[in-house]
């Protein structure tokens, strides 16, 4: 097996698991948990394809992983903001009781 | 090759532990090993660069960060975590499973046979700075600007108001 669809079948569990636990999990921040696993799994694809794909000149799959990084960085910042801020008021994580929208 | 066979099982068993570990603060330090360990499997494939910004960011940014946010939130029901697992086992794999063999079969029919070749040259530092900072500068000015955002977004949504000392009961 060479390494290109090694990484592709790593990445592509890693995101299956960070799907998995965006899906079941009921406290929110074990949802950013998932998250973050499903962006990284992301990231790998684009080091994945940059350095075992067809040759290329550019850099442009590592440039992307940085921006994706640093995008992914500022997510969880303002994730887990708005999670702690709802928790003042509800004093829970819980999603299933973040319902105060709910018509 | 062999660091590749070696480390993959390994992310695979801690992400897999950070998402089905019931204690909130056992997933979170698994992320954070399992981050560590994908930034190890940057630094041995040549993307070394990508690897240490991963471990900054990723293992001593965000991982912490979560943490944090697990120490200063209450635990959740743990029991009721675990009582609700048969089902949330059953839905989810019921959900991700087409998923998962969606991108399997893509990786088996969709790669063209020439991806046998040598791998591409490891990752120059020098070059990456060159692009970053010649070819996409309007980006990285984008990525400055969402970064300050951010900050002040992340600091107006956390900072203590005068109504969070209303009582939980009236709700």
């Amino acid at each position: 097996m060479t390494p290109l669809p090694l990484l592709l079948t790593l990445s592509a569990l890693l995101f299956v698991l960070g799907l998995f636990a965006v899906l079941s999990r009921r406290n929110a921040i074990l949802v950013l948990v998932g998250i973050e696993l499903m962006l990284n799994a992301a990231n790998l694809n684009f080091i994945a394809f940059w350095r075992y794909g067809p040759p290329v000149a550019d850099l442009t799959g590592p440039l992307f992983v940085l921006f994706s990084i640093a995008i992914a960085a500022a997510e969880a910042a303002v994730g887990l903001a708005i999670i702690l801020m709802n928790f003042r008021r509800t004093r829970s994580t819980d999603l299933n009781r973040l319902d105060s929208l709910h018509g | 090759m062999i660091p590749l066979l070696l480390i993959s099982p390994l992310i695979l068993l801690a992400a897999l532990g950070a998402v089905w570990k019931a204690r909130p603060v056992h997933a979170a330090l698994l992320l954070a090993l399992t981050l560590a360990l994908v930034a190890v499997l940057y630094l041995t494939i040549g993307a070394e660069f990508i690897g240490l910004v991963q471990f900054m960011v990723y293992v001593g940014g965000v991982a912490i960060l979560i943490v944090f946010a697990l120490l200063i939130t209450r635990p959740g029901d743990e029991a009721a975590e675990l009582a609700r697992r048969p089902r949330s086992l059953a839905v989810g794999l019921a959900c991700v499973a087409p998923v998962l063999g969606l991108l399997l079969y893509a990786i088996s029919k969709g790669l063209p046979a020439e991806t046998t070749v040598e791998a591409n040259p490891a990752l120059p530092v020098q070059a990456l700075g060159v692009e970053l900072f010649e070819n996409s500068v309007p980006a990285v000015l984008a990525v400055g600007v969402l970064l300050t955002a951010v900050l002040i977004g992340a600091a107006l949504f956390a900072r203590e108001t005068g109504e969070a000392s209303e009582p939980p009961a009236s709700r």
